[in-house]
């Protein structure tokens, strides 16, 4: 879901601010060619191919997927002009754009799709994309390539969200003599078929991105079916909040990504804002329902009530991003359930109630209740500065103080990004709360986030890391598998909502909070940039300098 | 000289020891902590792909093993590949070091020169101008760089438009952080400076100098500066490694390249070989560093010459 926020004279800049005045001026203009776009982003990647949603920003720029899909949810053609289901639903036919080549010369047919795919499936992990494995190793039986053009997905079972997975961003392909090379290549020198080419990365400062002059195969939601208006996009790396608002706000950038919080009535009244909320699994916190307390319904009940979540988004985010009370899925994926918003509000009394029924009913000399004189403690174990940003902290700083003053005894532990992705307090008992999120177009997620643990055939259980609740209720999981099969889209929906249901009414286990956001702020000469219908990545195909 | 080498050894080697025989005690498993870092989110990695990582990287081999490979290698200028980004760790280490160096030198000359200035005007004077000067050195020696930085990069980049917003690599973008790096620096300097150029002042050479009729601005200049100095010239090797290190956040609020942002990066991604390669450029600006204050010492105080 894409929004073109505030513009025009909703923007309390009124009709006759700046604001007003350059975005007429966008409107009135027609496309023009020249022109570096000075770009400033966020976050730097270790590399230029990573399925990091933040390297995905990028890899956009200059890697190309087989389709792609817009905002109301129709898949559109991009390296694929046209595709074919089978009736049974188990063979995918896609015809390939002809006489596109990767911007190095090579050919783009089915045999650079297999490799991609080749390597994306590799057991070499420095190769392997984990993202795409997890959307579709499973059900892909063998990929076939009758001739240079057409590529045939046999599935081992129907697949509906087979088409939403490949329109996204992980799915960009790599010219096939750079797979050869491996990420030592792919890392700094990314060959593919998109619209830039990168020239050169200047590390700790600025990816430099060239046209492609060649460029012939544009995605079906752009209008620019040739190369790119602009020469080029300088892509800045300005992790400084005060840096990067700065540097829109001297016009050194003309375009910022993410405006930090407290500019963010500023930037409202002022630029030009594209913000899109990024389906999937949303901001929240995960209860982990392998161990006491929350192995107890109600006492997950009790904490969803506990606090007014809506108020702490509303008060932390200043309005930059929106609440998600649905903690199941993002408010902008299609199946999203609106009465679960609020499914939960803020109700003290409901909660003390639920925890009585509990039998945490003695409390200590803090005020913590107890229950056979063990305290009600739950630590919050979160990626500092990775998963979790400032604000969010803040975020669950209020949601710890409210559950506090019903009788919880809440700690949250930070965990440094090395610690976090080294698992540290992360396995099972070694928290009982775990905040995050999960990027996807829509509820094609909940096959990655609740999918069982696996046991391997020495007997070993390899639990699922993307399900840090540890919910692995058999009738859920049935449900999602139901669901995917379902190729009605109304019957598939009705599926995927009770999924939801299950999951926040029933079984409480996720507690929402807020959705990833992209959000784009513009000056006033730049127009034509969109957001991905999918994850959000911006889209340069169509922008260009107003004068 | 041969035992000045040797001592540079040792420091080297017992830096590269050391971040060796930390990164063992680091909580978790090292090849699922670089597949996750890689996929940027949490896998669950079969035994399969584990091995294969621990195949590639050598960390099921016994520790005196890895320890005496990992050695090896570094004698021969071989600090291995970086698990995050890819690439040999001297290619990214050589790239990112450049402009750390001019930042922190620049800032090292603007902070003796500072210093200088207010001690040599200032010390003695039993006037506001001297009091003023001394509160100057006590204020900016306390404040912390991220701050003036961040208040520099506010007003003078943002609001008064004077200077770049992001410093580039330009003479005119290295301007701001190369001041907010050696403010604080000049003030630390000073202090130290003037008490001891007050002390000297106080000398019967001095007194017998301007009993010979040359001016009180000579005096300071000629005779009493060059004394004044020995303590906070010996400080300087220690100040390089501090400015060094306060390198790593002002880059960021800058959005220079430089060091600062490899470290960060490495260290977020617990990339052991680019991390250890990162400290030994650390120790050896050390080394260098006090090197020079050695070379500097014997011009300054000819005494040292013929010790």
């Amino acid at each position: 879901m894409a929004l073109a926020g505030c513009g025009g004279s909703d923007g309390s800049g009124g009709a006759s601010g700046p604001k007003a005045a350059a975005i007429a001026a966008k409107e009135a203009s027609q496309p023009r060619r020249g022109g570096t776009i000075e770009y400033g982003h966020y976050q730097e990647p270790p590399c230029l191919v990573t399925t990091w949603v933040q390297t995905g920003y990028l890899t956009r720029q200059y890697l190309e997927q087989l389709i792609t899909v817009d905002d109301k949810g129709k898949f559109l053609p991009w390296l694929a002009d046209a595709w074919e289901i089978s009736d049974d639903k188990k063979t995918y036919t896609f015809q390939l754009k002809r006489d596109v080549t990767f911007s190095n010369g090579e050919p783009f047919d089915s045999a650079a799709v297999k490799a991609n795919f080749d390597n994306w499936f590799s057991t070499d992990p420095t190769r392997r994309n984990g993202y795409v494995a997890f959307h579709v190793e499973d059900h892909i039986d063998r990929i076939e390539t009758p001739d240079d053009h057409t590529v045939v997905f046999r599935l081992k079972h129907p697949h509906h969200p087979f088409l939403s997975a490949l329109s996204q961003y992980a799915f960009g392909f790599l010219a096939p003599s750079v797979i050869k090379k491996g990420p030592e290549e792919w890392c700094v020198r990314p060959v593919g078929t998109g619209p830039f080419v990168v020239e050169k990365w200047n590390r700790g400062s600025n990816v430099v991105l060239k046209r492609n002059p060649s460029y012939s195969s544009p995605p079906g939601d752009v209008e620019n079916k040739g190369p790119a208006y602009v020469e080029g996009i300088n892509w800045k790396f300005l992790k400084d909040n005060t840096a990067r608002w700065g540097s829109l706000k001297s016009a050194e950038s003309d375009v910022i990504y993410d405006v930090p919080g407290v500019n963010w009535a500023e930037a409202n009244q002022r630029y030009e804002i594209l913000q899109h909320v990024t389906g999937g699994r949303p901001s929240q916190l995960a209860l982990a329902v392998d161990h006491e307390p929350f192995n107890d319904v109600r006492v997950r009940k009790a904490f969803q009530y506990a606090s007014d979540r809506r108020k702490a988004v509303e008060t932390v985010f200043q309005g930059a991003v929106p609440y998600n009370g649905n903690g199941a899925l993002s408010t902008s994926s299609p199946e999203h359930v609106e009465e679960l918003e609020d499914y939960y509000g803020h109700d003290p009394d409901k909660a003390n109630q639920l925890l009585d029924e509990a039998g945490w009913t003695e409390r200590n000399g803090d005020g913590t209740r107890t229950k056979r004189g063990k305290p009600l403690t739950v630590r919050i174990v979160y990626g500092a500065g990775s998963i979790i940003s400032g604000d969010g902290a803040q975020f669950l700083q209020v949601v710890q103080d409210q559950a506090n003053q019903v009788g919880f005894d809440v700690q949250l532990k930070p965990i440094t990004t090395a610690e976090f992705f080294a698992g540290k307090g992360r396995q099972p008992g070694e928290y009982e709360i775990q905040p995050g999120y999960w990027v996807a177009r829509s509820a094609e997620i909940f096959q990655v986030v609740w999918k069982p643990d696996a046991k391997v055939p020495d007997g070993t259980v390899i639990p699922n890391a993307n399900n840090p609740s540890r919910f692995q209720e058999p009738e859920v999981w049935k449900l999602v598998r139901q669901a995917d099969r379902t190729y009605d889209d109304a019957k598939r929906t009705a599926l995927y909502q009770e999924v939801q249901r299950a999951l926040v009414e029933k079984h409480a286990v996720t507690v929402g909070a807020y959705p990833l956001t992209v959000t784009l702020a513009l000056g006033d000469n730049l127009t034509g940039i969109r957001l991905n219908a999918s994850i959000g990545e911006p889209i340069f195909n169509d922008a260009y300098f107003v004068k | 000289m041969a035992r000045r080498l040797g001592g540079a050894v040792f420091v080297l080697w017992a830096t590269a020891t050391f971040t060796f025989v930390v990164q063992l005690f680091m909580p978790g498993d090292r090849a699922t902590m670089i597949i996750n870092t890689q996929a940027g989110n949490l896998q669950s990695p079969s035994a399969e792909q584990l091995a294969a990582l621990n195949a590639r990287y050598g960390f099921d081999d016994s520790y005196l093993a890895q320890y005496v490979r990992y050695i090896g290698d570094l004698a021969q200028g071989d600090l291995g590949i970086s698990y995050n980004q890819h690439q040999p760790v001297t290619e990214i280490i050589a790239a990112q070091i450049g402009p750390t160096i001019v930042l922190t030198l620049s800032a090292l000359v603007l902070a003796w020169l500072i210093s200088l200035v207010v001690t040599v005007l200032a010390t003695g004077r039993d006037n506001a101008w001297s009091r003023a000067a001394t509160g100057f050195q006590i204020v900016t020696a306390a404040l912390p760089p991220y701050w003036i930085g961040t208040i520099f990069l506010v007003v003078l980049s943002v609001q008064l438009g004077i200077f770049p917003v992001e410093g580039s690599n330009t003479l005119v973008g290295t301007i701001l952080p190369a001041f907010t790096l050696a403010i604080p620096l000049s003030g630390f300097l000073g202090q130290i400076t003037q008490d001891e150029f007050a002390r000297v002042l106080d000398q019967p050479f001095v007194t017998s100098s301007r009993t010979r009729g040359i001016g009180d601005l000579g005096v300071r200049l000629k005779h009493v500066l060059r004394h004044a100095v020995l303590p906070a010239v010996t400080l300087s090797g220690w100040a390089l490694g501090a400015l060094f290190s306060g390198a790593v956040l002002i880059e960021v609020v800058f959005s220079r390249q430089g060091i600062g942002g490899v470290l960060v990066q490495a260290t977020n991604g617990r990339d052991i070989p680019l991390v250890t390669g990162v400290m030994l450029a650390s120790a050896a600006m050390y080394i260098v560093a006090n090197l020079l204050v050695d070379i500097a010492y014997r011009f300054i105080d000819p005494r040292l010459k013929s010790a």
